[in-house]
């Protein structure tokens, strides 16, 4: 019977088994290959090899190492026998992943596969071509055993000085066949005898289940209350940094990230370290909740005001969603092994890094009132994927999850925990202290709201009064500036009143009404406009006429005093038109002194006088050189132009321009550009660095520099 | 979701719901480690400090208790940052210890060597320090120990000092409770001074400060030294230590610019004590003088700056700081802190109002509206003459008397900061100014008139601010002030909070300029007041003048 090759067996695989292997794989289906030819090639293809390894647990992968270690195809049996029963839930886990395919009864690995786990499995040597007779072992000599035990666990070859004089310990196994002269300096064991000395279990220890989690113990009530105070905090962050920014737009770095001093600053004004303003602020980033505008500053978008209205869940979802899927990994800012790296920075994003929050979250949502260790976890999640293992990613993940209130004291909370596991009500909404719609004004002219306030109260109370201090509840300040703020904003004094009064439980002291119709008194009084010109008259009956002289009415006039109107025109303009209409206007100069000879009118610009593009005048000497040196060279050049240069390779091009560069000779090379179009220069050849040529390039008379790779040819100059 | 009083801010601040039924529960279990920032009607605000936490570590409380009370009266859930920086803070007290050693005398002491090497590595420390002993211990040179530990608190590594107070020389002083009692916030005042060994005692104008004085030195039973601010004031002190004490006449001293006695118990001025001759501070002398065992400071909040270099110099002996309002304009309450000593008690004005210890009052801005010219003047004027003359305008001066002839059946004070619109005053309404250069036998004088009720009005400048006890006086009339100090207001609505007789309540105007400078810094003197809980009423001077 001849072995049937992988495709044919994927063919035999039923509906159900390709669907559980594109679930295991799901690269293979993107896109969906055309038939199960093209789906083994690509299953067997490198890419997507290292990507299914990735997938893979510890186990899983052990489990995979020791299949490779026997010799093809090998029994369900076998693999038991040298790993332990457990591996045959993973030995079929493997098989539907199309790690592994089935040779009747037997198993076999996919060509690429065995290549890529490599040629000594767990550290085993090669088979020995012949037997072994293991009873001699007992009389080793004990330098003997002692080289036998060093390579026992692997790697499985060792170094001697000469396979000819190896020394008495080496030669009595070489003899008896426990060690293989592989070259004249190296020997290996081979693989019987390793296995044979691990008493035939392939690895020193088997971890079918995960490392189990360890650490401080939490009450779930506990940890509820700390995960709510955190969602509840780390909203308001992204909220007041968003405000903040809005308030002082910081502006980006020329690179795309905010700057050190910015993200100091940001972090300042929200109280806490800098990384995790850094993260509130990558948060706010991947949200599109802020934006670097086409001016470099860098400021919420209109996205920003939609978030503000919907509810506190879902928002908080959102942001938990973006940041557990992002590639970008806040975690890097301000590193002090990677000092350049910025918030909002192009060089943030690290592939694997989603994949690990996934990992720590489903385990600590598996250890639930556990404030783990960070050893233990770390284990766990080496465990899960030993190949995208990243001990730092963990650690940031676990701050991250802490501060989006997904942990509380560090333990899964029931929020985190419902995120996870997708339910549709997180039950933030309800834990969250309910809104109040009321403030307290107090005689020191401050308010407190002693809760989060409803939006649209809020929203007023931010327009009136300064924010004091922010947590649980809001302490407000009214002061003048603040009320004028609110004047400006449209409110009247009424209206602050009426709010005041509707809103506050107590009620409004009476200096602070006062306050209120002080501002609003004179908020307002004085104005400011803008006019180009003047008119004034001390005759306001002409004044009268001219407001009332239809043929003025294009001349924009606007009456501010009985004696006095403006225009939004030119001066000049309304001159001519008053004049037009018969009138007799002069003009006056800032003083008020009459012009009457008006001044000639001059442009406000500055003078641009247009280029002269000029007779051509007399060349200077060093064009008339360079002009020369060029003619000549083209006219070198033209003179071998029949002349193909023979193509030579990268490694050909470096040792011919080695041996002219110590001959001093003229070269002719053909020198491609970035379009790819092929050259030809005449140069003088001084001396190679980097993969670059020095030379004298003698169509400019100048030192240019080559590109190695780019020269396609050598040849002597004739 | 508990329902509790307080909401912990994450500016660490927190806000006390008086009208929560754990209110009371709730401000005993905070007072001990978070420090009362304003306590108006509704809502108190205390504040976490460093100084606040490491004064209840101090006091022996950890930071396992300061966290459970958070938790246990919070009404929101309390960010877990901020109980980590509480812990954390606490843990940094006492980690350094001076101790007094039997052979090299004073010591800095650590457990924590690490700590030891990063202070002593200061700049401003390393000259204080001797030789290092072993690795946690290492000499202070003598008479470093105040600037010592006002250096370490800079570098948030305060000290806990040991090193203990010497008993001074023994002096027989008891209370001589006649017809009078200590009432309980005096005594817990005292008692948690004594406890605290130095310190700050913070009460009400008219609370009786000096009764917790005279508590503190029948608790030392040790001669004493007191700083007070002028001479009237030091004449009343000895009048109530003799009243209240067992001392006798002859054991009570005056060292002021008139006399130079020292005896078991000395009180000074602060002006005599800061006096110099050819540059040189005359009358230092008086702290090494006797081997005082206790030195008080009364109005705490006005101790002069050299004092405070002095003070420095006389850390073993136990001090105790009186006063009504911890405000430093100036910002020095840190040095008040470190060189007199933690604030030790503190009560908001408004419960002793309640407990009937000192009288309600009703605080009233009187708004006057200038007169065109005077308005035209205002704006033209210097900006630096701009207060001086909106404060004394003639609209105001009119608006005071017409105050003054409205409430002539009461005793009244005019206050005011500038002279020659007091002597126009006193000049209009026919009464007795008092001011700066009035000789003190004088002043004693027309006080003592004023008391009896002889003289019903007295016109008096910055001179009255403080420490005159003028027990019967009902009205004050502010007419100016030292531009926005808002001690100022508050000592000076001080000066009619004594009880009355007939238990009625004090009142309170004060007459600023609309639309003016004066205008905005009444807003700031009245904030101190306003965040104690007294809410001024707003009218309009057109409305006096009309009754009138």
């Amino acid at each position: 019977m001849s072995t049937p090759s992988f495709t044919d067996e994927l063919r035999s695989r039923d509906d159900a088994q390709i669907a559980q292997l594109f679930s295991a794989r799901p690269d293979l289906i993107t896109p969906v290959p055309t038939d199960l030819t093209a789906l083994a090639a690509r299953a067997n293809s490198v890419p997507s090899l290292i990507r299914a390894l990735e997938a893979l647990n510890r186990w899983q992968h052990d489990v995979l190492i020791a299949a490779s270690s026997l010799p093809e195809p090998f029994s369900r049996a076998q693999l038991i026998e040298i790993t332990a029963t457990p591996a045959a839930t993973a030995l079929e886990d493997l098989w539907s992943r199309a790690l592994l395919y089935r040779d009747g009864e037997n198993f076999r690995l996919p060509g690429n596969l065995r290549n890529m786990l490599g040629e000594e499995p767990a550290g085993l040597g090669p088979m020995a071509p012949t037997r072994i007779n293991f009873d001699l072992l007992e009389q080793a000599p004990k330098n003997s055993a002692e080289v036998l035990a060093r390579l026992t666990w692997g790697p499985p070859r060792g170094q001697v000085a000469s396979i000819k004089k190896p020394g008495a310990a080496i030669e009595w196994l070489l003899e008896n066949h426990f060690l293989l002269p592989v070259d004249s300096q190296t020997v290996v064991l081979p693989r019987q005898v390793a296995m044979y000395l691990r008493s035939g279990k392939i690895f020193k220890e088997l971890l079918f289940i995960p490392p189990v989690v360890t650490g401080t113990k939490r009450k779930q009530k506990d940890v509820n209350r700390a995960a709510i105070a955190n969602i509840s905090t780390f909203l308001r962050w992204v909220e007041e940094l968003a405000h903040n920014w809005s308030d002082e737009p910081p502006v980006a770095l020329r690179s795309g990230g905010l700057g050190v001093r910015d993200l100091k600053r940001s972090a300042e004004h929200l109280g806490v370290s800098e990384i995790c303003a850094g993260f509130v602020a990558e948060i706010l980033y991947l949200a599109g909740l802020v934006v670097i505008d086409t001016d470099d500053y860098i400021l919420p978008t209109t996205a920003f005001d939609v978030w503000l209205t919907k509810s506190a869940e879902e928002r908080w979802h959102g942001l938990v969603s973006l940041w557990q899927e992002t590639s970008r990994v806040s975690g890097l800012i301000g590193k002090a092994d990677a000092k350049n790296i910025s918030p909002l920075g192009p060089e943030l994003d690290r592939t694997g890094i989603a994949g690990v929050r996934k990992t720590v979250l489903n385990i600590l949502e598996k250890s639930p009132e556990i404030d783990p260790l960070l050893a233990t976890i770390q284990a766990s999640c080496q465990w899960v994927s030993p190949q995208r293992f990243n001990a730092d990613f963990v650690e940031w993940t676990l701050r991250e999850a802490e501060w989006l209130g997904i942990t509380g004291q560090g333990a899964m909370s029931e929020f985190g925990s419902a995120f996870v596991n997708g339910l549709d009500s997180l039950g933030i909404e309800s834990a969250l202290p309910k809104p109040v719609d009321h403030i307290l004004i107090q005689a020191d002219n401050s308010a407190i709201a002693p809760g989060p306030l409803t939006l649209e109260i809020s929203n007023m109370m931010g327009t009136i009064a300064d924010i004091e201090s922010r947590g649980g509840a809001t302490v407000y300040r009214f002061s003048e500036s603040s009320i004028r703020r609110g004047l400006d904003h449209g409110h009247t004094g009424d209206h602050i009143k009426d709010f005041l009064k509707k809103t506050s439980k107590t009620p409004t002291p009476q200096p602070l009404e006062y306050l209120i119709n002080d501002v609003a008194k004179r908020h307002g009084r004085l104005r400011v406009g803008q006019s180009l010109c003047y008119l004034r008259c001390e005759d306001e009956g002409l004044i009268q006429q001219i407001m009332h002289d239809k043929k003025l009415e294009n001349l924009r006039l606007r009456k501010l005093a009985p004696q006095v109107i403006i225009s939004e025109l030119e001066m000049h303009d309304v001159m001519a038109g008053l004049r037009e209409s018969g009138y007799l206007p002069a003009s006056e100069n800032a003083t008020g002194i009459l012009v009457l000879q008006p001044a000639s009118r001059r442009a406000k610009s500055r003078p641009r006088p247009p280029r002269i593009y000029s007779e051509n005048g007399k060349p200077s000497e060093i064009m008339i050189t360079s002009a020369v040196r060029a003619l000549r060279a083209g006219e070198k050049a033209s003179a071998h132009k029949p002349r193909e240069i023979p193509r030579t390779t990268a490694n050909e091009t470096l040792d011919l321009l080695h041996q002219y560069i110590e001959e001093q000779a003229s070269l002719t090379i053909g020198y491609a550009d970035t379009n790819g179009g092929v050259s030809n220069r005449l140069i003088d050849p001084i001396s190679i660095s980097l993969g670059t040529l020095l030379a004298r390039d003698h169509a400019t008379g100048e030192m240019a520099y080559f590109r190695i790779p780019r020269i396609t040819g050598v040849s002597p100059a004739l | 979701m508990s329902d509790g009083p307080l909401i912990v801010q994450s500016d660490k601040t927190l806000l006390l719901d008086i009208d929560h039924p754990l209110s009371d529960e709730c401000r005993r279990a905070i007072a001990s480690f978070a420090e009362l920032e304003k306590s108006p009607e509704h809502i108190h605000t205390y504040r976490l400090t460093p100084l606040g936490l490491w004064n209840a570590r101090a006091a022996g409380h950890d930071a396992e208790q300061v966290i459970d009370t958070l938790l246990k009266y919070s009404r929101y859930a309390v960010p877990h940052a901020l109980l980590v920086d509480v812990a954390e803070t606490m843990s940094r007290y006492g980690r350094l210890r001076l101790e007094a050693h039997p052979v090299h005398g004073l010591i800095l002491a650590s457990i924590d060597p690490a700590v030891l090497r990063e202070v002593t590595r200061g700049k401003k420390i390393a000259p204080m320090l001797g030789m290092q002993l072993d690795e946690e211990t290492i000499v202070v040179h003598p008479g470093q120990r105040g600037f010592l530990k006002q250096a370490l608190l800079k570098l948030g590594w305060p000290a806990e000092d040991f090193a203990g107070y010497v008993d001074g020389e023994h002096h027989e002083i008891a209370l001589k409770q006649e017809g009078w009692s200590i009432r309980r916030y005096q005594e817990l005042a005292a008692e948690g001074f004594w406890h605290g060994g130095s310190g700050v005692v913070v009460l009400p104008c008219g609370a009786g400060k000096t009764i917790v004085g005279a508590a503190a030195m029948a608790h030392a039973k040790a001669t004493t030294l007191i700083l007070v601010t002028n001479t009237v004031a030091a004449r009343q002190w000895r009048d109530e230590l003799l009243r209240r004490t067992t001392l006798h006449e002859d054991e009570i001293g005056e060292y002021s610019g008139a006399k130079k006695e020292i005896r078991p118990v000395t009180i000074a001025t602060y002006q005599v004590m800061t006096t110099r001759k050819q540059g040189l501070y005359a009358h230092l002398d008086l702290f090494d003088a006797i081997d005082w065992g206790l030195i008080i400071y009364d109005e705490v909040h006005l101790l002069p700056a050299p004092i405070f270099r002095f003070t420095a110099d006389i850390q073993s002996r136990r001090r105790l700081g009186l006063t009504a309002t911890l405000v430093r304009e100036d910002g020095m309450e840190g040095e008040v802190f470190s060189l007199i000593g933690p604030k030790r008690f503190d009560v908001p004005w408004k419960e002793i109002e309640a407990q009937g210890y000192i009288a309600p009052a009703d605080c009233v801005e009187v708004r006057v509206t200038l007169t065109e010219a005077e308005r035209l003047n205002y704006a033209t004027a210097e900006p630096e003459e701009r207060y001086r003359f909106c404060a004394t305008t003639a609209t105001k001066r009119k608006v005071a008397i017409a105050l003054a002839h409205k409430h002539k059946d009461d005793q009244v004070l005019i206050i005011g900061q500038y002279l020659d619109q007091l002597d126009a005053l006193g000049e209009e309404l026919g009464v007795p100014v008092i001011k700066g250069d009035t000789p003190v036998k004088e002043r004693e004088r027309l006080f003592n008139l004023y008391r009896s009720g002889e003289i019903k009005c007295l016109v008096v400048s910055k001179v009255a601010n403080f420490s005159i006890d003028l027990p019967e006086a009902t009205i004050a009339i502010q007419v100016s002030g030292t531009f926005g100090s808002r001690q100022e207001e508050a000592q000076r609505l001080g000066r009619i909070l004594r009880p009355k007789a007939d238990g009625r309540g004090a009142r309170f105007y004060s007459i600023v300029a609309r639309d003016t400078i004066d205008q905005d810094f009444a807003q700031n003197r009245q904030r101190f007041l306003a965040e104690q809980g007294y809410a001024y009423r707003i009218i309009d001077a057109d409305d006096v003048l009309n009754q009138s």
